[in-house]
């Protein structure tokens, strides 16, 4: 573990200067010669046959250059949209294109696209697009989709099921047949997404002289893009560059790999020149992937004295109406991890994916394990309500104490998780919060206190176990650390910089490791033709872990170097030296010493004399690092909540995480990261819903109906670390890119259970919106 | 048709469809790409400019209202590759993260400090709370907004730039 020195340092972050004076360059700011815009025309139906596209008037239309059709598009192209994670093998993965070709599955697929001379044009020509449908019924909620006789998604398919696998250990029937208390609950989790402020866009030049395509995207993951683009337009992938601009925010939805940007890349062919299509806040709420939505109906066997023996149950994946890249992923995650931080002998899961005519489903930060933590979290208090104990005592009686510790599907390396809860419960204690909530209870107010415990597998993930998890992608990363002949230092990766501050952290990671000043360093990313390769890009929460070991071993290697021809030159054995702020020096012999600058000079331009014989020149070294195990996170969560019993309005009056995610290279982006995941969850639990009317239509079209948080509804969030360093890593650093979120619901829902003792509550749907909570009040017993 | 205005303390003027939105026009036409676009009606704040003195959300205005009016953009804020106090506090307590709503932030935050040169957090909450953020959860925007109410380095007052550490400190002191 690395104490002292920048690793660990609360500097300021080299991205902000660049963002905060308008000189950032976000996708929608790239303008190549000659551009287009393009804009895509979006069924508003949720399922049909597509009995006609007539483009011709829009074709027409002064300023439009080339309109192409979704058969236009499959016929363009070479094979149809990748889907990069397959978790049951078996499972029926329709083949879906960049556009509709016969039929429409969810509303908002799009039908046409148009580039034209600037986007208000484009969006003119789309209105002279003229489509027939012919409508099938809707297949719009789970149930709808399981009925007897439900109209099918697929001719091709039997059912709207697509595929069913089961996430099991040990021996469940046994369990539940020796248990004292069995105990059943069933959760409905509701459409949501990522919202980034900044849209999807792309900006696409395809040369149509040397087939050599340049896209500008804003992409969480340039490589996997990379790879998509050559096995969706058959190209090889060294003739492919993706460039990646600032991106304004990311959060798993600009993970994943859309039509859209084909759609650009067909009509760059088509016309000869560059396409940007930037897609616009209303279409988002279709055209981006949604998340979070499942039903999960959870058992849990139990011994008299709180030791969970078993769960069991069954996940449903709401899926859309075509696979996103992520497939079902999200909700195998969900199945895999529903034992959370406890040592649970047994479990029998199952995972039914099912398809409806509603958008497809995707990446959000979070992936499976806020839903998996809201199951567990749940059931850790009503077994506590029913045995008569503290909830604390029966998570402290479960968590997993040994490690490593084998759960049903991943190896947790290490964790600390009573002393968490205890630093959690301190940090509640300082704040008052008991009082706080004695004093208001007292003049008749609801205020209550709620706690969730997450763990969380982070720095995915081991390349050879994730092509056997049905991944088409490997969890390695690639960085490439260089000292140039001035001396100062450049970091080059593969992770996309999307406000997470991965530049900051890889730059304090090298300058710890060289031993240089922080601004001596600049770390370049978001392009392919020449940042190394990452397997997976920047998802679930590996930059600090993959990238900074990478990092770290690579400027280890470098600095070796380094000490080796700064030996040379000084006549010191390089064990004797040190390096301090750019500066090698002699240990105990002041004023013997090179800069850093020298020793660039020497590995670059004068050699001579100053170069080793046996040191080839130059100062680079570049580490591929794929990790042995994934690195466990681990933190919980306090929430005190106020309701007002009449309205049914909850008030956020405080937000307390404890947390650990080994060693921590910059805490104050560490707590930033928390603080904006925590805004994130409350959102999904309080307000964040897509909604589909009873015609499988969506209603949801601006930030007025999908409604986030703002500065008023978010309380102030305080966190404490502590650091349980991931052995196995270089540097041991966790990720936690998107621990904020997992926790929040189940901490939420339980300060609004505890805030209303007298009504019993049980809630187990989110969003818990104000009437919703009301309607739960009026069965409740209170009234 | 021509539009011409005052950005940034610069008269500039350049021809746009009546259509063209403010934001766009500012964007695309002058190349202020400072402004931010994230909703397009007037939701997320994300396009928030000055203009003649007054926050205005500049995707929902027209260019050609702007005619004859005075905007700051983000650009303007920083004088000599000197960050404002805003621009440096923000900096110095982590106010953003991916920097798309950070424009709309820093013109709302002046207008606040402006106006209210002493807010308390809640009053700080409620005046920004027009304004999405989606990865900060507004924490460090706060603390920033705060950390900007000081002494001023020496303010000098520039065209159209509010400068909210010496309007914050006179009060103060």
């Amino acid at each position: 573990m690395d104490v002292g020195g920048l690793i660990g340092a609360r500097v300021s972050r080299v991205e902000d200067v660049r963002l905060l004076t308008g000189r950032a360059r976000f996708v929608d700011d790239v303008r190549e010669p000659g551009m287009l815009e393009a804009a895509i025309l979006r069924s508003p139906v949720p399922h049909a046959r597509i009995v006609s596209v007539d483009v011709s008037k829009a074709a027409a239309l002064p300023g439009v250059s080339a309109v192409v059709t979704g058969a236009e598009v499959k016929a363009a192209v070479r094979g149809p949209q990748p889907v990069t994670w397959q978790v049951i093998p078996d499972m029926f993965h329709p083949r879906t294109y960049a556009l509709a070709v016969d039929k429409v599955t969810y509303p908002g697929q799009g039908i046409a696209a148009v580039a034209a001379k600037n986007r208000a044009v484009a969006e003119d020509a789309l209105e002279l697009i003229d489509v027939r449908y012919e409508e099938l019924p809707a297949v719009s909620t789970l149930e709808q989709a399981l009925a007897e006789d439900a109209p099918r998604l697929f001719d091709e398919w039997p059912s709207n099921v697509l595929g069913r696998t089961a996430v099991r250990t040990g021996d469940a029937a046994a369990a539940f047949a020796e248990a004292d208390v069995v105990l059943s609950a069933e959760f409905r989790f509701p459409r949501q997404m990522g919202t980034p402020l900044e849209t999807r866009g792309v900006v696409a030049t395809w040369d149509p002289f040397t087939d050599r395509l340049d896209v500008w995207l804003t992409t969480q993951a340039p490589n996997i893009a990379q790879a998509a683009f050559a096995e969706v337009l058959g190209l090889p992938v060294g003739r492919i560059r993706v460039r990646t601009p600032d991106l304004g925010g990311g959060f798993g939805n600009k993970f994943d790999f859309y039509g859209d940007e084909v759609v650009a890349c067909v009509l760059s062919r088509r016309t000869g020149k560059p396409v940007k299509l930037i897609e616009d806040r209303a279409e988002s709420f279709v055209a981006t992937v949604h998340s979070r939505e499942q039903k999960v109906d959870i058992e849990v066997a139990a011994r008299a004295d709180g030791t969970i023996t078993g769960m069991r149950g069954t996940v449903y994946g709401v899926l859309g109406g075509a696979l996103g890249t992520a497939g079902l992923s999200p909700c195998w995650v969900t199945a895999a991890s529903v034992t959370g931080p406890y040592d649970i002998a047994a479990l029998d899961m199952n995972l039914v994916g099912v398809a409806t005519n509603r958008t497809p489903y995707g990446s959000f930060r979070g992936y499976g394990l806020p839903k998996a933590n809201f199951v567990h979290e749940h059931m850790v208090e009503l077994l506590a309500k029913r045995l008569g104990m503290p909830a604390h005592d029966i998570r402290r009686r479960n968590f997993i104490k040994q490690f490593p510790h084998q759960s049903p599907v991943f190896v947790f390396d290490s964790g600390r998780y009573e002393e968490c809860l205890d630093l959690c419960l301190a940090a509640v204690r300082d704040a008052g919060w008991e009082r706080i909530r004695q004093d208001a209870r007292a003049r008749g107010a609801a205020v209550g206190i709620g706690y969730s415990f997450q763990n969380e597998v982070t720095g995915l993930g081991p390349s050879r176990i994730q092509t056997f998890a049905g991944s088409s992608h490997s969890g390695f990363d690639e960085e490439v650390v260089r000292i140039d002949s001035t001396g100062h230092v450049t970091v080059y990766t593969g992770l996309s910089a999307m406000g997470q501050g991965i530049h900051t952290a890889l730059a304090q990671v090298a300058a710890h490791t060289l031993g240089v000043p922080l601004d001596h360093v600049t770390v370049l990313s978001g392009d392919t033709d020449s940042s190394p390769y990452s397997g997976y890009g920047t998802g679930a929460s590996r930059g600090a872990p993959l990238g900074g070991a990478a990092v770290r071993t690579a400027a280890t290697r470098l600095k070796a170097k380094v000490l080796r021809i700064a030996g040379h030159i000084l006549e010191a054995a390089p064990e004797d030296l040190v390096i301090t702020d750019g500066v090698i020096a002699v240990r105990g012999v002041p004023g013997r010493t090179v800069t850093m600058a020298d020793i660039g000079d020497a590995a670059y331009r004068r050699l001579g004399g100053r170069l080793p014989e046996d040191e080839t020149p130059t100062l680079e070294e570049r580490e591929v690092y794929d990790p042995v195990n994934v690195a466990t996170a681990f933190g919980c969560t306090a929430v005190l909540a106020e309701v007002d019993r009449e309205t049914g309005v909850v008030t956020l009056l405080g937000y307390l995480i404890a947390h650990d995610c080994g060693t921590v290279i910059n805490p104050m982006i560490v707590d930033g990261q928390l603080h904006g995941g925590a805004a994130q969850a409350i959102g999904g639990a309080l307000s964040e819903e897509l909604v589909y009317d009873a015609d499988g239509r969506m209603r949801t079209r601006t930030f007025a109906d999908y409604l986030l948080p703002s500065a008023a509804e978010v309380p102030p969030v305080a966190i404490s670390h502590m650091a349980t360093p991931a052995d196995h890593v270089p540097g041991g650093f966790k990720g936690m890119g998107e621990s904020g979120v997992i926790g929040g619901g189940a901490a939420i829902v339980n300060a609004i259970v505890d805030a209303l003792p007298e009504y019993d509550l049980e809630i187990t749907a989110l969003p818990i919106t104000p009437p919703r909570l009301l309607a739960l009040m009026r069965k409740g017993t209170g009234r | 048709m021509k539009v011409s205005l005052t950005v940034n303390g610069e008269e500039v003027s350049a021809s746009c469809e009546p259509r063209r939105t403010l934001a766009d026009f500012l964007r695309h036409d002058l190349g202020y790409t400072g402004v931010h676009v994230g909703c397009e009606h007037g939701a997320c704040g994300s396009c928030t400019v000055s203009v003649d003195g007054a926050t205005a959300r500049s995707c929902c205005m027209l260019a050609v209202q702007a005619e004859g009016c005075t905007v700051t953009t983000i650009e303007g804020l920083a004088s000599s590759g000197e960050l404002d106090p805003l621009q440096e506090s923000f900096r110095e307590h982590h106010g953003l993260q991916c920097g798309f709503c950070t424009p709309g932030m820093l013109a709302t935050a002046h207008e606040l400090l402006r106006d209210n040169p002493d807010p308390t957090d809640s009053e700080i909450r409620a005046a920004i709370s027009g304004n999405l953020c989606r990865c900060t959860g507004y924490q460090f925007i706060v603390d920033a907004i705060k950390g900007a109410i000081r002494p001023p380095h020496d303010g000098q007052q520039r065209d159209g730039v509010v400068e909210p550490g010496a309007a914050a400190s006179s009060r103060r002191k």
